[in-house]
């Protein structure tokens, strides 16, 4: 039931941000918890997720720039946006060129808060 | 009118999907929108440049100062002529997404204007919007009215003659039965061809209309005045599914009433940079 709540969320953002072609959900040792990836293949994704966010806050951390607040990949054909779920998860969002960044930064905090309610 | 006023700025328009409007000596240079590919995506994703082309351009505009569409004509990566067409049909095309969609705020930003493509000299805002007030017209008598409404491809489709047996649909056809999974709406399958949103949207409906497609149902319930009366995903035998039953479903006259006012909901942001003795002029004032 949980999961299907979390996988709504997920679906949500998607149909509210322009541009979001697949989000998932994994924990933070690189297992898929929920996912909505298209053609994407969730494991794959799921473990790279994981590794990337424990390397940006090692950046950030490194560097002294506070907490992490997203981990941005963006490619020719796109964007990878990924945001830490508490201490436990972590939530991966995949865009085209047009991703409303703007919207995509207005609503993730609450996204974020949302998701981490549903797992607890 | 506007081409004389020579006002140069930026219009954010807050909205859905919403997107910033620049323009030089009142032309429209260019319009950025999550809603509808760039130049930059039209170009790259059709495959009529390379990424590489375009990266060595971009290095080598950055470094010079020089424009990038000047760069990308002396690489002959792209010719003059098709370029300006291309730049033109991308300004038609987002101006018609934004003014597919709903405006909430605006805000006129007057200044220098920094795009990567522009089209110079710019369009004519009257012109954009008038074309975009026509393709509403439009795009209201098709199947798929909506750029949001996801598709799904049928699996049984055949075109008469077509698509069975390992033959193609041929006319690109086949990129978008391969990718309307449900997944995607007219705009998320603009992006991944590299084509115009108005011109997917006709592509679509045409499938539509020969049983090549559907419209998804939606996943998450959505307004209730869309979803009275509609019956639940599978009620409905497989015959009549691909029939456009969301559309149907919407009460018809005040969807229809409210076409024409969307266009002129950017017509009023698009004055605020005109100078002010333009906007006297256009609403009947003498000074």
């Amino acid at each position: 039931m949980t999961e299907d709540k979390l996988l709504a969320e997920m679906q949500g953002l998607r149909d509210r941000i322009a541009g979001i072609t697949g989000t998932a959900v994994a924990s933070r040792d690189g297992l898929i918890i929920r996912q909505d990836t298209g053609d994407v293949d969730p494991d794959n994704l799921a473990a790279l997720t994981a590794a990337a966010l424990a390397l940006a806050q090692r950046m950030a951390r490194e560097v002294g720039q506070g907490t992490l607040r997203e981990a941005v990949t963006r490619s020719s054909g796109g964007y990878v946006a990924i945001y830490a779920i508490g201490a436990a998860a972590v939530l991966v969002l995949l865009g085209d060129e047009g991703l409303d960044i703007a919207r995509l930064h207005r609503e993730s905090r609450s996204a974020v808060e949302a998701i981490e309610t549903l797992l607890a | 009118m506007c081409a004389a006023a020579g006002m140069q700025g930026v219009l954010r328009v807050t909205g859905n999907p919403g997107g910033a409007i620049h323009l030089t000596d009142g032309r429209v240079t260019a319009i950025e929108t999550p809603g509808a590919p760039s130049p930059e995506v039209l170009l790259l994703r059709s495959q009529r440049v390379t990424e590489a082309g375009w990266d060595a351009a971009f290095a080598a505009a950055a470094a010079s100062g020089h424009r990038m569409s000047a760069e990308l004509i002396a690489r002959q990566l792209v010719g003059s002529g098709e370029l300006e067409a291309l730049l033109r049909t991308a300004l038609a095309d987002a101006m018609f997404v934004l003014a597919s969609g709903t405006v909430e705020d605006y805000r006129a930003e007057p200044g220098p204007v920094d795009v990567v493509l522009p089209l110079e000299p710019g369009a004519e805002p009257d012109e954009l919007l008038a074309e975009s007030s026509r393709r509403l017209r439009v795009v209201a008598s098709l199947p798929v009215r909506s750029y949001r409404d996801q598709l799904v491809a049928l699996a049984d489709a055949t075109w008469p003659g077509v698509g069975l047996g390992g033959v193609g649909f041929g006319g690109g056809q086949d990129e978008i039965m391969a990718l309307a999974d449900g997944r995607r709406n007219a705009r998320d399958l603009a992006f991944a061809l590299g084509r115009g949103v108005y011109a997917t949207m006709l592509q679509l409906a045409r499938m539509q209309q020969a049983g090549l497609l559907e419209t998804a149902a939606p996943r998450v319930p959505g307004p209730a005045r869309r979803e009275a009366g509609r019956p639940a995903p599978g009620d409905q035998p497989q015959a009549a599914a691909w029939l456009p039953r969301r559309q149907r479903d919407l009460p018809a006259s005040p969807r229809r009433a409210r076409i024409p006012s969307l266009a002129l909901e950017l017509r009023a942001p698009l004055g605020l940079l005109r100078p002010r003795s333009d906007r006297h002029a256009d609403s009947g004032e003498t000074s």
